[in-house]
């Protein structure tokens, strides 16, 4: 891996403080009671400039939800969101829309994400028509210069997206998400839609354009081998909340969080000679509607003990950088243990900023 | 005669489409051995899913036109059967799991209804007895309380719920052959592993051939006894699955190999195979994988390699086969 994992630089690029997000449920009856999906449930992160941050959970564990939240798609329930220092939801309409052409998505499904209607060339031009500025032929010449870097070439210019692979809608993808050189790119799933030989074309181009625009990403994934060979470092989340967080080098080589530790089992590695003792998950994710109660896991959890269904579990420090929220590894304190049901989830420890 | 359960000779299908002809598949071999699971493995548009489709008789004609020297289910003829006999065969002495169960099922009748279905096509049983059955078959694929889960709709089931039930239903008369068609790419990393654990202790336990058809290397790995690589359809490469994996033979399959990012390794570039495969209505002269090839010679660019015998039911279509 090329990037130090040292300490991350002393001001992040992006900080999240106790996010939370919750979705209003439509009410089954006028006057029933409202309830809400608590789809991030008390986040905390500092993504550093230059890093790449890998978020990993299965599908409908608020990872998409949290990074709509990271680039001012979604206003969070609580806690607050800082880019470059500023509070990201406190800016007004001027600022905010300066902050947000510094953000950027790279989303899952090529085929959806691109108009049917437009050309290569309006996809790519929209953005720097939207900011105004610049004129026709400057905006052409800027999308050809992205065309090229992405690996497309001139004729394809007034193509429709329909004339494309699925690879190639996805490089179309990179290059209207990086025309106004942002600073900071969310890439959601970029490439679990793709053929696997796709795969890696894809995953090259990302890396070279971070390297050569110096760009932060947060690298969005369920393929934790992926993660594993991008990210400095990593965020586990499972139904909203994060179970495990640290640089991937100590993630992977120590995972201490049960259910980071059947996630990395369950990924099925094409090493045919290797032995398989793999822990497999009892059920399904339980619905984010009235979430359970104590740590979230408990009811898949393999070695869940009698306090996990009632408290809830608290991130605590292993070691520099690496954080788990797990009864195994903390133990449970007395105090917790006479307290019982109602105790309230504390905010997270604020250990990243030293 | 021996253990061969689907016996598949000289499978062509195209499509006749403005502009030309799509030739989906041009000419496969397929075997598969009782108990035994065999992979197809190759990229979308390669044409595995039309060969699934035309073992099981599926594809109509027109759009399609397809030949077939010979297709034998366990020493049966199916080759000339009308569709009315197939029907008598589907479901019974072959299935097929769908990648989608979302739409594979029927969305406004009960999972259990749709068991019973089976059985009550293809067997005397009462009602009654019918049920009795599909709620054994849901509980032998994992369906906690099997009995009031019959009564749901599909969309009140998980996803990874879904695929229990379509594996319980191609089950539900123990057929002799399973195809399974991406069988869980819809799903997370977790309920997949769960869910190929389900598919293969019930076609380990009961014996039955499968023919599992995916793009994922990795499910292979831990599913397969022999695999047939397919690129552009045709056989690129076959083999037992250890073999083939260790010592792939054809630069296609290993560059395929290559490009599945591994726990294990520290690298931070991914190796790719460069290009894209080549629109099934405008193929390259020569072997279809020559333009992307890194060892391609002039030999490559004009003629196309046979699929080669070597040892041990391994096969290779390469000119230049690696060592």
């Amino acid at each position: 891996m090329t990037a130090n994992h040292d300490r991350p630089h002393s001001d992040p690029l992006l900080e999240m403080e106790g996010v939370s997000v919750n979705f209003p449920v439509k009410r089954a009856y006028p006057f029933s009671k409202r309830r809400w999906i608590q789809a991030v449930t008390d986040v905390s992160l500092r993504i550093s400039e230059g890093e790449t941050f890998g978020i990993v959970g299965e599908s409908g564990c608020g990872k998409s939800t949290l990074a709509n939240a990271m680039i001012g798609m979604v206003r969070p329930t609580a806690g607050t969101v800082r880019f470059q220092g500023d509070e990201l939801y406190a800016l007004k309409p001027k600022a905010f829309k300066q902050a947000r052409r510094n953000m950027q998505m790279i989303f899952q499904d090529p085929f959806s994400s691109l108009n049917p209607r437009f050309t290569v060339y309006d996809i790519i031009r929209e953005p720097l028509y939207i900011r105004g500025g610049a004129s026709e032929a400057e905006m052409k010449a800027k999308v050809l210069e992205l065309l090229k870097l992405v690996g497309l070439d001139e004729e394809d210019m007034y193509r429709n997206p329909s004339d494309f692979s699925g690879g190639q809608r996805q490089r179309i993808g990179i290059a209207r998400a990086i025309v106004l050189n942002p600073k900071f790119l969310v890439c959601d799933e970029p490439v679990s839609g793709l053929d696997v030989s796709v795969h890696a074309q894809i995953m090259n181009l990302l890396m070279e354009i971070q390297e050569s625009r110096n760009l932060t990403y947060v690298f969005i994934s369920h393929n934790l081998a992926v993660v594993k060979n991008v990210c400095q470092n990593v965020l586990v989340m499972y139904l909203g909340k994060v179970m495990e967080s640290g640089t991937s080098d100590a993630l992977f080589a120590n995972p201490l969080h049960p259910y980071t530790k059947a996630l990395l089992s369950a990924v099925l590695d094409v090493d045919v000679e290797a032995s398989h003792d793999r822990i497999l998950l009892k059920g399904d994710t339980p619905s984010p509607i009235d979430p359970p109660k104590g740590c979230r896991f408990w009811q898949r959890c393999p070695f869940a003990m009698v306090g996990c269904e009632t408290i809830p579990a608290e991130m605590v420090d292993v070691e520099n950088l690496h954080q788990v929220a797990c009864h195994l590894v903390s133990g449970f304190s007395p105090e917790h243990v006479a307290a019982g049901l109602d105790q309230p989830v504390s905010s997270l420890p604020q250990t990243w900023a030293d | 005669m021996s253990d061969t359960v689907l016996e598949v000779r000289n499978l062509k299908v195209a499509f006749p489409a403005p502009g030309g002809v799509i030739r989906a598949v041009e000419g496969i071999d397929l075997t598969t051995q009782k108990g035994e699971c065999v992979a197809l493995v190759g990229e979308s548009g390669c044409g595995k899913s039309v060969t699934a489709l035309s073992i099981m008789k599926l594809l109509r004609t027109p759009p399609s036109v397809s030949r077939i020297d010979r297709l034998e289910l366990d020493d049966r003829d199916l080759t000339h059967l009308t569709e009315r006999d197939m029907e008598r065969v589907r479901g019974k002495d072959m299935a097929m799991i769908f990648q989608d169960a979302m739409t594979a099922l029927n969305p406004v009748m009960t999972v259990g209804k749709q068991i019973d279905e089976v059985y009550r096509r293809h067997t005397k049983l009462s009602r009654k007895e019918a049920r009795e059955e599909t709620v054994k078959a849901l509980e032998l694929v994992g369906v906690p309380e099997a009995r009031s889960r019959a009564d749901s709709f599909p969309h009140e089931l998980s996803g990874g719920m879904r695929q229990r039930v379509l594996i319980a239903l191609a089950f539900a008369c123990m057929p002799k052959l399973i195809i399974a068609d991406e069988p869980t790419t819809s799903l997370d990393v977790t309920i997949q592993a769960q869910v190929l654990d389900v598919l293969k202790s019930m076609q380990k336990d009961h014996g039955v051939s499968a023919l599992l058809i995916t793009h994922d290397l990795s499910v292979v790995a831990n599913m397969a006894d022999t695999v047939y690589v397919m690129y552009s359809g045709k056989i690129v490469e076959r083999g037992a699955v250890l073999e083939l994996f260790t010592d792939p033979r054809h630069p296609y399959t290993e560059g395929l190999l290559g490009s599945v990012p591994k726990l294990s390794d520290d690298k931070q570039a991914f190796v790719q195979i460069p290009d894209t495969v080549p629109h099934p209505m405008h193929k390259p002269d020569g072997c279809y994988f020559h333009p992307r090839c890194s060892y391609a010679t002039d030999r490559c660019r004009q003629h196309m390699p046979r699929l080669e015998t070597l040892d041990k039911g391994r096969q290779v279509r390469c000119w230049h086969p690696l060592r």
